[in-house]
């Protein structure tokens, strides 16, 4: 069954399926909130599941919108949570892939102006990129009379706790010099929290300074190919022998069709079968495209299928 | 009825149109000022509308100031105003919270001091004026207190905006009974000297990601500004003139009412802008072309004055 299951065929499949569908994947990439972890709360198994799957000669990836950590502290929060060993280089976070487009692709020779946490601007300053400096603003500045910094050749918009009016007003600023690149970390409108709750995400802040500008963010996270490119070049993956497996539906099961990948929806997070189903009859192409190719109700149920 | 055909309005036409319209109204930026100037001879084409007979109302899209404030702006400019008379997003947004939402209950605001005091005047009592410091970590964001008679979310200019404001107005819009309302779309806040400051758009954007919900937008284009003036006055679309210097907001608003439109191009819209509208095919954008044009408020003058 799972061989032989077309594309977008939402099948819900456990135990020998499982087995089946993962013996024909040599790479299986997981999105990390709402599928191997909720919070600081592990998904059931899931670090027995990381383990045996690694056990197994599996190659096991970590691909992540969410931009507050840097990889070392991503690294931490694995181990805390009883997964014993991940390395930094097996987790691809929408901050790190950041640095690394302005680093790599854009080979950016001059300062960026960074709406961004922490997560963002360490990330940034692990991959040698530099940022304009933070609150040099004195007394006099304001929003109506800032002054910018000539060397500024890029403008990256990601969740900031931070975010305020002067900050807009500047990055909109650099945004009329068409050559200054635009980019944002992701395009999440908002992040799950623990019980249901959400909190505006890189999304709406990105929002914000398109309004501003006029202009369109080249986005580096998921739905967007370029966090895929970032792992291929560093592993060399084949698109056909990997699995995707998320819990958003417009945003990791739409990036692994846009990557060529099989694709699963876990239920333990933001979309449902439901949703996922209302997809399949739908005339959008991209919400078909954001259609699984299989469904789990937890990726606790791999363990079945791994065990044996 | 035929499709407007943008005239450039001089000589004789002038008069016409004026004898064809009892009541003028006037958008302000761009329009009678620039910033803190007015636009040369903007005082004196008002002045003599007036004393001509003419009803004369400003109608702009701009939060930052209550009616009063705008009539003081106004007489320091040199223009005879009276408060009622002006009708800024402000004012038109408290009066669309108390007789289109009918609230009953608080409003939770991202906005000026001014859009409060319009508020309050509306016996409206709004909660979240100024700078909201951030603090916390990031699973704090969900918990933040809620005020429980908080029963709106308006969203206008405010030059406090910020992360926590922003989220705190995503917790009261995560319940769809909590109205959700903006006071313009407009992206650029204008100032003096061409200067520009991103506007409330913007902000609009940003909580509208966030709860992935679309505001009830009061200002231009939407008729409301239209129906706000005209149920205090005794107003006959086909004898108002709207005089604006904006296709989207202004003109779309006066075609849209079935007013008279009369562009005039020392704001933000060209002529160019208004040829491309004219040669699309869309009928949408046919509503932004004006029936007349000039240079400057000014040119009208001569025809008050004779």
């Amino acid at each position: 069954m799972a061989g032989a299951a077309g594309r977008g065929g939402c099948h819900t499949i456990r135990g020998a399926q499982i087995k089946e569908l993962l013996q024909s994947k040599r790479n299986v990439l997981f999105d990390c909130d709402g599928v191997i972890w909720n919070g600081e709360t592990a998904v059931t198994g899931a670090p027995e599941v990381v383990r045996l799957l690694k056990q197994q000669g599996k190659r096991v990836f970590f691909v992540t919108n969410n931009c507050t950590r840097p990889r070392e502290n991503y690294v931490q929060k694995f181990s805390r949570l009883g997964f014993t060993d991940v390395a930094e280089e097996d987790i691809f976070s929408s901050a790190y892939c950041s640095a690394a487009y302005l680093r790599d692709v854009a080979r950016v020779q001059g300062k960026v102006f960074v709406i961004g946490c922490y997560g963002v601007q360490k990330e940034l300053l692990n991959a040698g990129v530099t940022m304009v400096e933070e609150d040099d603003d004195g007394p006099d500045v304001s929003i109506y009379d800032c002054p910018l910094d000539p060397d500024v050749k890029a403008v990256l918009v990601g969740y900031d706790e931070k975010f305020n009016f002067l900050k807009l007003a500047k990055a909109c600023c650099y945004l009329r010099n068409s050559e200054c690149l635009f980019l944002a970390t992701d395009p999440d409108p908002w992040h799950p929290l623990r019980g249901g709750r959400v909190t505006p995400g890189s999304g709406s802040l990105t929002a914000a300074l398109e309004t501003a500008s006029n202009r369109k963010a080249t986005v580096i996270g998921k739905p967007g190919r370029f966090m895929f490119e970032c792992i291929a070049g560093q592993f060399n993956l084949d698109p056909e022998q990997s699995l995707m497996v998320g819990d958003r539906l417009e945003t990791d099961v739409l990036f692994g069709t846009n990557c060529g990948l099989s694709t699963m929806l876990t239920l333990t997070g933001v979309s449902t079968l439901k949703e996922a189903e209302e997809y399949k009859g739908s005339d959008s192409p991209e919400k078909k495209d954001s259609v699984p190719d299989y469904v789990v109700e937890s990726i606790t149920d791999f363990l079945e299928a791994l065990e044996e | 009825m035929a499709v407007s055909k943008c005239a450039r309005l001089s000589g004789a036409s002038i008069g016409d149109l004026l004898d064809s319209v009892d009541s003028v109204l006037f958008d302000c930026d761009g329009v009678i000022w620039r910033g803190d100037q007015a636009i040369p001879g903007a005082p004196e084409v008002i002045n003599s509308l007036k004393k001509g007979g003419k009803r004369v109302f400003f109608v702009t899209n701009n939060s930052t100031k209550t009616r009063k404030m705008y009539a003081d702006k106004l007489g320091k400019l040199g223009f005879n105003a009276r408060e009622d008379e002006v009708f800024g997003t402000a004012y038109c947004s408290a009066v669309y919270l108390k007789t289109v939402c009918k609230l009953d209950g608080k409003v939770y605001l991202i906005g000026s001091n001014a859009m409060r005091q319009e508020l309050e005047t509306m016996g409206i009592q709004a909660v979240g004026v100024g700078p909201d410091h951030i603090s916390g970590v990031q699973n704090d964001w969900a918990n933040v207190p809620l005020d429980p008679e908080v029963k709106a979310v308006l969203v206008g200019f405010d030059e406090h905006f910020s992360y926590a404001k922003l989220n705190r107005a995503l917790q009261y819009l995560c319940n769809p009974e909590c109205q959700f309302v903006g006071t313009n779309t407009d992206t650029r806040l204008p100032l003096e000297g061409d200067k520009a400051v991103p506007g409330t758009g913007c902000l609009l954007k940003a909580v509208e990601t966030a709860a992935q919900r679309q505001a009830q937008v009061v200002g231009k284009p939407s008729s409301f500004m239209f129906k706000c003036v005209a149920s205090q006055f005794v107003l006959d679309p086909n004898k108002c003139l709207m005089v604006g210097d904006r296709l989207d907001t202004d003109i779309m608003l006066g075609s849209s009412c079935g007013l008279k439109t009369l562009l005039t191009l020392t704001g933000v819209s060209t002529i160019a802008d208004v040829e491309a509208h004219q040669r699309s095919g869309c009928p949408i954008r046919q509503e932004m072309v004006p029936d007349y044009y000039v240079d400057s408020i000014a040119e009208i003058l001569p025809a008050l004055q004779g």
